[in-house]
């Protein structure tokens, strides 16, 4: 069978002067001599090359590589238990909830958790923190860091830990990188251009996006448009996290479905948006009661509900 | 429509391809249909060299009549039907996953379709030791879980081994890395470049919406043509090769608020049976594990037959016969 030429991810305008060479095939293609201008052709001689086989590897070295990817701790001890140590790597986590429920809390918890010493049984890696809706409190941040950094020092035992404890300040916490974006645009060129921005900056392991919910829902008559829009988004968010073994974490809000004569808070951004992430997490209130269920995941075969209680750092 | 080109069979040299394009004959099909007489004069060649080499294109490029008989007896030989592993799901597909069939599973978020494709991979390679190509584009598939299924079904870590070694994991994210990737396979014949050599006798790409969805809804028809294109290597991966293809599907909800597959009517005729799984029931506070499928499209059982199965079978312990579901 034959893969025909427009299969290929070429510009239309190369596509049609193949076509009208008579090319309408690949195997045509092999042979191609003259009628295409240099660069062009290359490109698509390299396109057409049957020695780019996509890769595979079995289950058992995915298997090893994962054993090595150590979590991101939450602090929160029922959730990393739940969790299995912590927020794993290389996943697309989604957070929803009511507002003032703790998802900025828990995510600038998880942007101080990541750059904990790898002697600490941390990663020492650096956040990205994209910011939409302006929540971020820096403060509250720098409480965050002064407690992680006091835990750690009470930890402190070998020369290996003390040494990485005289780099490991709230100065160093606070150098996070972090960016605003006002509208979807920003956000999605922002998306877009994290390949080569993670490319530049390989100690990033952690993208937190606060939230990617507040930018689509405002001024987005077009719901279609929005959705396919989305997809590509955490597509390509999710592509980045398994092939940089990077976690990204995105924050949703809830919005209220009516059905029948009742109505519910469901997760917003609609119903094909559920699909995006590869896990998820619903933050609610039950009996005064701040409870996390995991309603979506692949690590785990039942949703477990727990109570979390966010550290209160003081 | 294939190019005429030099040495494509003997007797077809390049200067003889240069009168033919001066002639207006460029494609195989042109020169078959052509007034042999006339052009011999044209080309000043004999008129028994290009009827010979009409001969040979022909038989290079026609499809092969075969007798129903024929057929039906390769098919009896080849076929071979896998079971699922989970033995609700096995009733609902009339013992399994049929090999040169496709079967689609779909489901909202959450409702255990990348659950299931795990334990079907698991269960071939562990059980009927076969191997098992699993092309994620999600980004979900997570070793450690299939792991975690292979100590409930096996204690012998050697067993176990073995059988991760049989899944190969293929991690693409764009549409035209998934056609790369078949057409590849279709190419090398299945076998994927690895240590193994276990014969592969299910294909499982979770999900397939997921790189098509965002291409499809737009003013230009590529995604739609582009889908099809999947759909086609498909087939002919299933047909050609006798294995047994599960995909994943999302779901979107009609007008009246009923759910239905994603992709569209086109995209329904490829596979041969489809399930649509649904659950849990969140009117309450508590999650439960337990899942429905309903029988949509198959040709072998009659449609809207349902089942209740519970996820937890891939994770029940083997002291205790029924599942029993954790709350805490």
């Amino acid at each position: 069978m034959q893969r025909p030429v427009w299969s290929l991810p070429l510009s239309s305008a190369v596509i049609s002067k193949l076509n009208r060479r008579g090319y309408q095939c690949t195997a045509d293609i092999e042979h191609l001599t003259t009628g295409v201008k240099e660069e062009e052709a290359s490109e698509v001689l390299d396109l057409v090359d049957h020695q780019r086989y996509p890769v595979s590897i079995t289950a058992l070295e995915l298997l090893q590589r994962e054993a090595e990817l150590k979590p991101i701790v939450t602090f929160c001890s029922e959730l990393d238990r739940a969790l299995g140590g912590g927020i794993p790597l290389g996943k697309t986590i989604e957070l929803c909830g009511v507002p003032g429920i703790g998802k900025t809390q828990l995510c600038l918890q998880l942007a101080v958790d990541v750059q904990i010493p790898e002697c600490f049984g941390g990663l020492g890696a650096q956040c990205l923190f994209i910011d939409t809706e302006g929540t971020f409190f820096l403060e509250r941040l720098r409480e965050m860091a002064a407690a992680v950094v006091r835990h750690c020092s009470l930890l402190t035992e070998d020369q290996e830990q003390q040494d990485a404890m005289r780099t490991f300040t709230v100065e160093k916490i606070l150098s996070n990188l972090f960016v605003r974006c006002d509208d979807s645009m920003e956000l999605l060129s922002q998306i877009s251009d994290l390949p080569a921005f993670l490319s530049d900056h390989p100690e990033v392991r952690l993208i937190i996006i606060d939230s990617i919910a507040f930018p689509f829902r405002l001024h987005f008559e077009d719901l279609p448009l929005r959705t396919r829009l989305l997809l590509g988004a955490a597509h390509q968010l999710a592509a980045l996290a398994t092939t940089r073994n990077t976690t990204v974490v995105m924050t949703n809000q809830m919005t209220t479905r009516v059905q029948g004569e009742g109505s519910r808070l469901i997760p917003a951004l609609g119903e094909n948006w559920g699909h995006a992430a590869n896990i998820r997490l619903l933050l609610q209130w039950i009996d005064c009661k701040r409870m996390a269920t995991i309603i979506k995941s692949s690590i785990f075969s039942v949703s477990i509900i727990l109570s979390v209680l966010l550290p209160v750092h003081t | 429509m294939v190019v005429l080109r030099a040495h494509m069979c003997p007797g077809l040299e390049l200067q003889l391809v240069r009168d033919l394009r001066e002639a207006d004959i460029s494609t195989v099909e042109e020169l078959v249909s052509a007034d042999l007489e006339a052009l011999a004069q044209k080309c000043s060649v004999s008129y028994k060299a290009l009827l010979a080499i009409r001969r040979v294109l022909l038989a290079q490029h026609t499809a092969f009549p075969v007798s129903g008989a024929d057929l039906y007896e390769d098919l009896l030989s080849s076929t071979a039907i896998l079971s699922t592993g989970h033995p609700r799901l096995d009733e609902l597909l009339d013992s399994g996953l049929y090999t040169g069939e496709l079967t689609e599973l779909s489901g909202g978020p959450g409702t255990g379709k990348t659950q299931v494709c795990f334990g079907v991979a698991v269960h071939i390679a562990l059980h009927l030791k076969q191997g098992v190509i699993f092309i994620d584009t999600t980004g979900g598939i997570t070793a450690t879980r299939l792991h975690q299924m292979l100590q409930t079904e096996s204690s012998s870590l050697e067993e176990q081994i073995a059988a991760l070694q049989r899944i190969h994991v293929f991690q693409l994210f764009d549409v035209f890395s998934l056609l790369d990737c078949l057409c590849s396979l279709r190419r090398s014949g299945l076998q994927p470049v690895a240590v193994g050599g276990a014969c592969v006798r299910a294909v499982i790409i979770d999900s397939v919406s997921a790189v098509i969805s965002p291409l499809l809804g737009t003013r230009h028809t590529e995604g739609m043509s582009l889908m099809m294109q999947v759909a086609a290597l498909l087939k002919a991966l299933v047909k050609d090769f006798s294995v047994a293809a599960l995909v994943t599907n999302h779901v979107t909800r009609s007008v009246g608020g009923a759910v239905r597959p994603a992709l569209g009517v086109s995209w329904s005729h490829l596979p041969r049976t489809r399930l649509l799984l649904e659950g849990p029931d969140r009117s309450t506070h508590s999650f439960s594990s337990l899942r429905s499928a309903t029988l949509i499209k198959s040709s072998r059982q009659p449609c809207h037959m349902r089942v209740e199965f519970d996820l937890s079978w891939w994770s029940r312990s083997k002291e205790v016969p029924s599942a029993k579901r954790k709350h805490s």
